[in-house]
């Protein structure tokens, strides 16, 4: 996705040398997906269903609970 | 020793050779080892890891190539790319946005690392038409993290 747009940037973070981080976000499992410190899910999921995890990040509605 | 087999390094040319267009720049920042023990400062443990693994990886391709900076000399560089802690790279190729790798890229982040490393070169994703739509017309600025484990 960041490849696609300016405006996305994308980390990917290792939990386990990081867990700091790992604790802020409250990772448990992997991989966890935060979207702009709102959204988050774990777990891979369709192409379709990411798209609509970022829209729901764009539009206020974030808290989507895994 | 090598951390990529000479198998794999053979099997990762090929796919190099055939799916790279543009040049990509890996841009790592890292922390050099220091005789000096400060107190409350962790040594970076995966910071010689990585560079070696990252040397090896832009080994296998005249498109690719590695520049590495300390973290602690090359604050301008490290701020501009907003990266705080190491090891930290990102790439610099025909991307519009930002990716950005935190920790050793082993294990199944590897192969997105080499998957990464050729949209990059490209410039262009296999996402969907429907995808690559919405995100070109992104007017907002987003942030996607990925935790991953070395598994």
């Amino acid at each position: 996705m960041a490849v696609e747009s300016e405006h996305v940037t994308a980390d990917v973070i290792e939990a386990m040398e990081f867990p700091d981080l790992s604790r802020r976000y409250a990772v448990r499992g992997v991989p966890k997906i935060v979207i702009n410190e709102t959204t988050e899910f774990v777990g891979a999921l369709p192409e379709a269903d990411y798209l609509a995890q970022v829209r729901r990040a764009i539009e206020g509605n974030g808290g989507s609970q895994q | 020793m090598a951390l990529i087999s000479d198998k794999d390094r053979e099997t990762i040319r090929t796919h190099f050779e055939e799916n790279l267009t543009g040049d990509v720049e890996i841009v790592m920042f890292t922390e050099r080892e220091s005789p000096i023990i400060v107190p409350g400062k962790e040594p970076c443990e995966m910071c010689a890891q990585t560079q070696q693994l990252l040397e090896e990886v832009t080994s296998l391709s005249e498109k690719l190539k590695l520049t590495v900076h300390d973290i602690a000399l090359a604050t301008a560089e490290a701020s501009a790319l907003n990266i705080d802690r190491v090891p930290a790279f990102v790439f610099k190729g025909a991307s519009r946005g930002q990716v950005r790798f935190f920790g050793i890229p082993s294990g199944y982040e590897f192969s997105a690392l080499i998957a990464d490393l050729i949209d990059v070169s490209k410039g262009t994703t296999e996402l969907s038409e429907e995808t690559r739509k919405y995100l070109s017309e992104l007017k907002e600025d987003i942030n996607i993290k990925v935790f991953t484990t070395p598994t």
